[in-house]
């Protein structure tokens, strides 16, 4: 076999390899009631916040954790505990990605989350209406 | 209907420009085309004067798109969403290309640019190499036209009217003549997203869009050498714009991560974003393309992964402009495009150059044409079907069967190999690993590309996934994947092993000798730098403290070291200290120091602002981490990390909001004869005036004596033993946050720069109303919240527990009876405690002043050891309604980032390298033809 064969194979395995990894490293995008269905398994929820429901944040008792509810994408609520800041204009969020898992409980616990603000259409839309 | 106050011949002039701009470059795709396939010197002469146009009408295009931008003529969409009148001038420029359609044509300027310096300097190669560039700026200029075909519509304005907008097409208003003078929201622009209000967006994009273009002039160079049939000649060409490419794009990677450190609150300088590895990916393949280009321009040893990186450099640009684009990364990333219908048309650029390239690799006519009608019957009938994802898949498969095929019939194998130790061997090698690091990161950003992709094979993929019982499978089957949630770990997990290896050959392949090389020379020449890296990783590894588990950053920390002194001394022997030469040295050590400092500082990023009050997070959750954020009440001063760190003020300045904090040195704490401290629940009196050592058994036994009785009070009072308090101030740094009603606040960090190392620091959370609630000691506090109870209930705030014991009416007191009878005035009794500490009880008695039934006035109580005060708001009966404040505070990160600057020297030495490089090549070639 020549060298070049060899190096041909090492790099396919490797690829491969990196390939596999990527996917067994991605996580799964899914919605509450299949989060809620499968405590413990990470998630990406996509959904919105509830501003119906208090968002609490008591940077005395802890700086690092916000309490709050979402609503996904098929309208269903659940409590979250992000293990994170209250970010700047939580209230004003058209969109919340959270990361993180399920309790037994029926809560979510959110290791992070990416958070979208307004898109500004809609504030040209009311211009002059 | 004529509107009032419209500038409307700018936007018909920016529109005609862009027809013009897109018929110019037709002109110059059909003319250097045809120029090139006949040879004939007038179609080179349509092909320039088309170009010309194409030129002309693009910088006409900047130009009004400036003229809009400085007039603030806000009757323009892209005006309106970009600008506004409040933004320094230097800003404009921002605003020029933070927009889709702006941002687009700036490469496309950047292209003009290159296109002209090609026409002058190209010679014999201005024809091929200029059909490529026109059919790009062909798509590109599409990209602004914004034209509908029947229900398509083909790129995207910059040139339209805000009535103009489809959404507001039909609106009420936009039948008002003087709509510009009723309507309040055309006085003044939305303004520019105050993340990109900084210096680093002025220089960021354009340097990164022109390292973007500059990765077309290889391409367009492969491209013409395959279509000449000089497989080839086209490399010595092409060379120093491949570097002057690396520079530059490299120089626009290294500044977005700047901006990144020293104006976004990510907590880094590189965050594994998709929009910055979608950056970074052609980076690698277009340096790993240049290294092969060095070892095929004389000597055909690679020439079809040559040919094969450089075009797919370009094929990545492409991608990349799709991925952040098209709207596909969506919810994955934070500073992607929105999609705007933008994703047909930017497959299609991908497409057609994916195409271009495959059929130049053929040298067969016959199979040009079999692949190209394959490749059109495949998307036409995807198109016609409706089911474009297989067809793309489709073509993409053929694509690559047929660049196999044109490896085995146009490139034929050397019948030798090349030596092992050769420097071309080693050369390749690198080259792999670097596509092999840019196809990982590629994969791992393109999840939703691939869910996208995998959608329409639900069906089987799950059917598979069941005879299989593969969960890996059962996931792609569904389509929804998401990134991976440690997105910093996953990548560097698997890029640590590709940096080690490209670093230990950017180490010993220049000792390499090209064919073959004698062993014994190089491992002599080697033998020093190898010797002293060992000894260096050894102190390294010690200094930074890393355990053997760590042995992949320790084998790491050797290859960079390795490399950067091999370099080096490559410097001192090979070019005896001369440096016009020794540009790739240079170059190297820089990229050995980026991938150093980037290790170190990474790997011992150390976040100093550790969480130590409170409640613990991991209590709830073991995912959940305390490791993050610290909390600063105003005036406190506390430990963090190594030093003393106040709050001491808030400060307005302009739209910002500074929070000045104060950095102390920890000095020992210095007790005096009679002092009192706490050591847990006992009290001891100092015997002898000390200085602390940093443990109170050590001090104990000679200086202080333990006291037998004390009243409970004595020990609240009394201070905790403490061996050090803050000494001499050191620096301040005033972490703001940027307030924007229109987009949000944003904070932005304060870093302190040392030589070795950078705190940094920004604020997570803090209450952004301007100082008022100031009362006569000059406390700060947060906005209060209100309780109503009732006498005798039981109020538990978030830090305290309140229990009201009474309501007083006021009769005797001397104020009273200088108010007079019309006021009634309440006093109210109450204790209070820290939430989790039981012992500790506080009285409190908020006073309360009602006029005929109102309040008027009132006096607070404050708790200072609790850091409250309590006010009374309402006396209703036997309901009250008490205001709780709390002294203002701030949430902050602090993380201290150890030899960062081993990064940034890496950068410059980096870029002036590959500069001294591309300047030697240049006037190399300019002293030979």
């Amino acid at each position: 076999m020549k060298r070049s064969h060899l190096i041909a194979i090492a790099i396919i395995a490797v690829a491969i390899a990196a390939l596999i990894g990527s996917l067994s490293d991605s996580s799964t995008y899914a919605d509450l009631d299949e989060a809620l269905a499968n405590p413990g398994r990470e998630y990406h929820v996509v959904g919105v916040l509830d501003r119906s429901q208090d968002i609490v944040y008591e940077p005395s008792v802890n700086a690092s954790l916000t309490e709050f509810t979402m609503q996904d994408l098929q309208g269903r609520r659940c409590r979250v505990k992000l293990a994170k800041a209250k970010p700047q204009d939580f209230e004003r969020s058209e969109r919340l990605v959270l990361i993180g898992e399920a309790t037994e409980g029926g809560e979510f616990h959110a290791t992070d989350m990416l958070m979208k603000c307004p898109s500004k259409y809609n504030e040209q839309n009311q211009v002059g209406v | 209907m004529t509107y009032s106050g419209e500038h409307t011949w700018a936007g018909q002039l920016g529109h005609l420009l862009t027809v013009l701009s897109f018929t110019g470059a037709l002109l110059a795709a059909a003319g250097f085309g045809l120029a090139t396939g006949r040879h004939d010197e007038r179609w080179r002469g349509v092909g320039r004067t088309g170009f010309l146009l194409h030129a002309a009408s693009v910088l006409g295009i900047v130009t009004v798109l400036f003229t809009m931008l400085f007039n603030h003529w806000f009757e323009y969409d892209y005006v309106w969403k970009h600008s506004n009148l409040q933004m320094p001038l230097r800003y404009i420029l921002s605003c020029f290309w933070e927009g889709q359609e702006g941002s687009f044509l700036l490469w496309t300027f950047w292209h003009v640019c290159i296109g002209l310096v090609l026409i002058r300097r190209a010679g014999t190669w201005e024809a091929p190499v200029m059909t490529v560039v026109s059919l790009v700026q062909l798509f590109l200029a599409s990209m602004l036209l914004g034209v509908h075909v029947g229900d398509v519509r083909i790129g995207s304005s910059p040139f339209l009217l805000v009535r103009e907008l489809p959404e507001n097409i039909g609106l009420p208003w936009t039948r008002l003549e003087d709509y510009l003078s009723r309507i309040p929201q055309f006085a003044d622009g939305r303004g520019l997203n105050p993340l990109l209000q900084n210096y680093w967006m002025v220089l960021h994009p354009p340097t990164l869009f022109l390292g973007f273009a500059a990765t077309l002039v290889p391409f367009a160079y492969a491209v013409a050498g395959l279509w000449r049939r000089e497989p080839q000649a086209w490399i010595a060409p092409a060379l120093p714009w491949t570097f002057f490419g690396v520079m530059v794009l490299g120089t626009g990677i290294l500044m977005g991560g700047a901006w990144a450190y020293e104006a976004l609150s990510f907590g880094g300088f590189w965050a594994w974003d998709p929009v910055e590895n979608a950056s970074l990916v052609p980076w690698l393949t277009l340096v790993a393309a240049g290294h092969l280009m060095l070892v095929n321009r004389n000597r055909p040893t690679s020439l079809f992964t040559t040919l094969l990186l450089t075009l797919v450099t370009f094929h990545l640009v492409l991608y990349s402009t799709f991925l952040t684009r098209s709207g596909v990364l969506g919810d994955t990333s934070v500073h992607s495009f929105t999609g705007d219908g933008m994703m047909p048309g930017l497959t299609l650029f991908m497409l057609f150059f994916v195409w271009l390239a495959v059929v130049m690799l053929h040298k067969d006519r016959g199979q040009r044409r079999f692949y190209t009608l394959i490749a059109v019957a495949l998307l036409t009938i995807g198109v016609a079907l409706g089911q474009p994802v297989p067809a793309i898949l489709l073509f993409l498969a053929v694509s690559a069967v047929w660049t196999y095929t044109a490896q085995r019939l146009a490139f034929p194998q050397p019948e030798k190999e090349e030596a092992v130790w050769s420097r071309e061997f080693w050369i390749f090698i690198g080259a792999l690993v670097l596509l092999l690091s840019a196809a990982q990161i590629t994969f791992s950003t393109s999840v939703p590309v691939l869910n996208l992709l995998l959608e329409p094979f639900q069906a089987p993929l799950s059917s598979l996934a069941d005879t299989l019982d593969s969960d890996l499978l059962r996931r792609a089957a569904r389509a929804r994947m998401a990134p991976p949630t440690e997105a910093i770990a996953h990548f560097n997990k698997w890029q640590l092993p590709f940096a080690f290896i490209v670093s230990l050959l950017s180490a010993f392949a220049q000792y390499l000798r090209y064919r073959s090389t004698d062993m014994r020379r190089f491992r002599r020449a080697i033998a020093l730098s190898f010797v002293v890296s060992l000894v260096l990783t050894a102190v390294g590894t010690v200094l930074l403290k890393y355990r053997a588990a760590e042995l992949n950053l320790i084998l790491v920390l050797f290859a960079t070291t390795f490399s950067a002194a091999a370099n080096l001394d490559l410097i001192r022997t090979a070019f005896k200290g001369r440096l016009t030469n020794a540009g790739p040295s240079v170059a190297h050590v820089g990229f050995a120091l980026v991938l150093l400092g980037a290790l170190v500082s990474t790997s011992r990023q150390h976040e100093v602002s550790r969480n130590t009050q409170g409640m613990d997070l991991r209590f709830l959750n073991q995912e959940f981490s305390n490791s993050t954020d610290i909390l600063l009440y105003r005036g406190d001063t506390v430990r963090m990390g190594e030093f003393y760190v106040h709050y001491a003020a808030k400060r307005p300045e302009g739209v910002n909001l500074r929070y000045v904090t104060e950095y102390f040195r920890p000095v020992p704490a210095t007790y005096a004869v009679g002092d009192t401290v706490k050591v847990g629940d006992m009290l001891f009196r100092c015997r002898a005036p000390h200085e602390a050592s940093t443990a109170f058994l050590e001090d104990q036994p000679a200086r202080w004596t333990p006291i037998e009785e004390f009243p409970r009070r004595a020990l609240w009072r009394a201070k905790p033993w403490s061996a050090a308090r803050p000494g001499e101030h050191l620096f301040t740094l005033e972490p703001f946050v940027q307030l924007n009603p229109r987009f949000g606040n944003v904070a932005e960090p304060s870093t302190k720069h040392w030589p070795h190392r950078d705190l940094y620091t920004h604020v997570r959370y803090a209450d952004l109303a301007a100082d008022e609630a100031e009362d006569s000691a000059g406390v700060h506090y947060m906005p209060p919240r209100l309780y109503e109870k009732e006498i005798g209930d039981t109020i538990v705030t978030p830090t305290c527990l309140i229990l009201i014991d009474s309501l007083r009416t006021v009769r005797d007191s001397v104020t009273l009876r200088m108010l007079g009878p019309e006021f009634l005035v309440y006093a109210l009794r109450m204790r209070v405690r820290d939430l989790y500490d039981q012992e500790r009880w506080f009285e409190a008695s908020p006073v309360i002043i009602y006029r005929d039934g109102a309040p008027v006035a009132g006096k607070g109580f404050e708790v200072d050891p609790l850091r409250v005060k309590f006010e009374l708001a309402t006396v209703n009966g036997e309901r009250v309604g008490l205001n709780v404040f709390e002294r203002e505070f701030v949430v902050m990160q602090a993380i201290v980032f150890p030899g960062i600057n081993i990064l940034w020297t890496g950068c410059i030495l980096m870029v002036v390298g590959t500069f001294m490089a591309v300047r030697r090549r240049l006037r190399n070639r300019t002293g030979t033809s």
